[in-house]
């Protein structure tokens, strides 16, 4: 019964099927499959199974999103009795994105975000438009592995350096690894401002954050 | 011709556009663009900044909005008028990186890149007005659009499309306009001696910034093309129906700002959209929902009176290839033979979207350009073309390189009916081996250094120059002093 439940739970992900994600999410926890086990074995495995495969251009976008919110439908059933009973989830590492002040652009972030999720990361994305103060207040907050920067025009690209500057000021840098992508920015770029690196695609930027994470 | 639309379906678009104009509505993150809009009868939310435009305040800015507009250049041969059912061509917009011309690398792009592109832009016949080929990134960005601006003034005689990034450097890029037009008087009487562009922030957004310099190019009348950039199934719907429906209202909400800032502002209505690829999440511009997008919004543009203005011919593949090549004239001859006013992002010197200049590929595309104005131009019939006594006179026996009066008739015709391609090979095989049986790659390589070596323009006035040197210099020193 465990086995088919956790089946399901994947299937329901993979099929980006949210309805179906949080029945068996509730049927998980029925049949006393630990809450955990049923993310690590159930939901999470559908969900890195259609990143490996967007990764390899065998699935489309819109199927690797909706695999992601059927993720998070099932999470919401699973998280509420794993808070309860004090257990610790298991994460690849915490990621904040964020568009930077003066830049309305979401796109290409939420891309990354939901690749990122896709590979197991917890990641907080918190929108558009976000000021330097907002962004250094967050990795306060949150204590991320990586904060990833993106800028689509080339007039907030001065924005990037800004937030890694405040960092510096605040005496956070050495914390956190900065990553920023867009289409105006280059490697150079990242050089210039002395970031930890840049990505020029959705793929490349995870490949870049298990990097990263790693060392 | 190529019409896309059935009438039917022209209004069905024009219907649901509406809807999304009055029920939906538009952001814009400008007050007093707001404040004007709500004055003149849009309900405007002032929390989330979303303005809902009724139709009559559109009619009425379409009223105001030109059919044609002339485009000034510095040399008076090469002004254009935009609307004269001709499609006029642009060159590429904005490469970071550049493959070296030399040594073949994919290195960052420079001042001189600029500088190049411009000038090769200027001698190719297809480019009809100019576009920044180039964002250079040895240049500090503080002046960046004032020293691409001196570059390009200095670099051709061709009327040129400035980049427009920030309203402070958008404002000096005026001055130095000024400048060029000889004086504050001349500019104001021939503002169109530049023009610029802009696209919004999809779905249904624009910037403070942007509106901010649009409202400067309606103080001035400078022209401009507005072009949404949305993308199908990402920041559009999947469906190019609803695609050209959402881009109609985020062009429309500009058209009806501007001609109430600015009246008779020349708007050039178009389209930067494309399709997002689902496998990769990455913008397809080369593919055939490119060339679709195009021709319909092309129809929309006249039937709303306005001129279109399509980024057709924009190239994905990553090197100047056969991918690049089909790619290249696929959409721009689809959006030539919609009736595309202008047809910008037409001779393409650029690979991989925007991102890395490739002057071979610019050569090339010069061809593909070629080829399809030529198409657009058609075949003449009148009873001379016809030519019924020519065929008589040369009858059965004789040909048309042995008969006097057939020799006299082709010289008369020739360069008005055959088009004949710059680096294209048509010659025969011993010819080709005989040359050194070369690719067009190769071939274009050779033709851009010779174009380059030996192509010069009537040099920028020294006076002028000056005047512009000083100040982006002023500029430059105000920046490091704040």
């Amino acid at each position: 019964m465990t086995s088919s439940i956790l089946e399901e739970l994947k299937a329901a992900v993979m099929e980006g099927d949210s309805e179906k994600s949080v029945e068996f999410a509730k049927k998980a926890l029925e049949e006393n499959i630990p809450p955990l086990e049923a993310i690590t074995n159930g939901l999470a495995k559908g969900v890195k199974a259609v990143g490996d495969l967007f990764s390899q251009g065998e699935v489309f976008l819109v199927e690797l999103v909706m695999a992601g919110d059927a993720m998070k439908a099932g999470m919401s059933v699973l998280l509420p009795v794993i808070k309860e009973s004090k257990m610790e989830m298991k994460s690849e590492g915490k990621v904040i994105i964020g568009t930077v002040e003066g830049d309305i652009h979401s796109i290409g972030k939420d891309i990354v975000g939901t690749l990122l999720e896709a590979e197991g990361f917890e990641v907080f994305n918190i929108g558009e438009d976000v000021s330097s103060e907002t962004f250094v207040d967050k990795v306060k907050e949150y204590k991320p592995d990586v904060l990833g920067l993106s800028s689509l025009l080339t007039a907030t690209m001065p924005a990037q350096k800004a937030v890694i500057e405040k960092l510096k000021a605040a005496g956070l840098r050495g914390n956190v690894k900065v990553i920023i992508g867009g289409a105006p920015t280059t490697q150079e770029w990242s050089d210039e401002i002395e970031a930890d690196g840049w990505a020029g695609d959705a793929v490349t930027a995870v490949s870049l954050v298990k990097k990263l994470v790693k060392n | 011709m190529y019409k896309l639309l059935s009438r039917g379906e022209i209004l069905s678009i024009h219907t649901a556009a509406m809807e999304v104009l009055e029920k939906v509505g538009i952001v814009i993150q400008h007050d007093k663009a707001l404040n004007k809009l709500a004055k003149a009868g849009a309900s405007v939310d002032k929390k989330t900044k979303v303005v809902r435009i009724p139709e009559y305040l559109l009619n009425d800015a379409l009223q105001k909005s030109p059919r044609r507009h002339k485009l000034i250049a510095r040399n008076q041969k090469y002004n254009i008028v935009i609307g004269n059912g001709e499609s006029y061509f642009t060159n590429a917009f904005g490469a970071h990186y550049t493959i070296d011309l030399k040594t073949g690398e994919r290195r960052l792009s420079t001042i001189k890149d600029l500088e190049e592109f411009t000038l090769l832009a200027d001698y190719f016949p297809t480019v009809d007005y100019i576009k920044p080929n180039i964002l250079p990134q040895d240049v500090p960005k503080t002046i960046w659009e004032q020293e691409m601006a001196l570059a390009m003034f200095k670099s051709s005689e061709k009327h040129l499309s400035l980049v427009a990034l920030t309203p402070e450097g958008w404002r000096d890029v005026i001055e130095m306009a000024k400048i060029y037009a000889g004086g504050e008087d001349e500019f104001a009487k021939n503002p169109s001696i530049i023009d610029t562009g802009f696209n919004n922030v999809p779905p249904l957004k624009y910037t403070r910034e942007i509106i901010d310099m649009i409202l400067e190019c309606a103080r001035y009348r400078i022209p401009f093309d507005i072009s949404t950039g949305l993308l199908s199934s990402a920041s559009g719907p999947v469906t190019l129906a609803g695609t050209i429906v959402q881009g109609i209202a985020e062009n429309h909400a500009i058209v009806v700002l501007t001609q109430l800032m600015g009246p008779g502002t020349p708007i050039m209505w178009g389209s930067c959209a494309t399709i997002m690829d689902q496998r990769f999440g990455t913008a397809a511009y080369g593919s055939p929902e490119n060339g679709l997008i195009h021709a319909a919004f092309c129809q929309m543009a006249h039937y709303y009176g306005l001129p279109y203005y399509g980024a057709a011919g924009v190239i994905d593949s990553k090197v100047p290839d056969q991918q690049a090549a089909y790619e290249n004239t696929m959409n721009a001859l689809l959006a030539t033979i919609s009736g595309a006013d202008v047809v910008h992002d037409g001779v393409y010197g650029i690979v991989e979207a925007g991102v890395t200049a490739s002057y071979d590929m610019f050569a090339i595309s010069n061809d593909i350009c070629g080829a399809i104005k030529r198409v657009a131009k058609g075949i003449k019939v009148t009873p001379e073309t016809l030519a019924v006594d020519l065929i008589a006179t040369v009858g059965h026996e004789k040909n048309h390189l042995n008969t006097p009066d057939a020799l006299r008739f082709t010289k008369k015709h020739l360069l008005e009916e055959q088009w004949h391609p710059l680096i294209s090979n048509r010659t025969s095989r011993p010819e080709w081996e005989k040359r050194g049986a070369k690719t067009i790659a190769e071939v274009a390589k050779e033709k851009v250094k010779e174009i380059l070596s030996t192509h010069k323009i009537e040099p920028l006035d020294k006076k002028m120059e000056s005047e512009m040197r000083k100040l982006i210099k002023e500029r430059a020193k105000k920046v490091k002093s704040s």
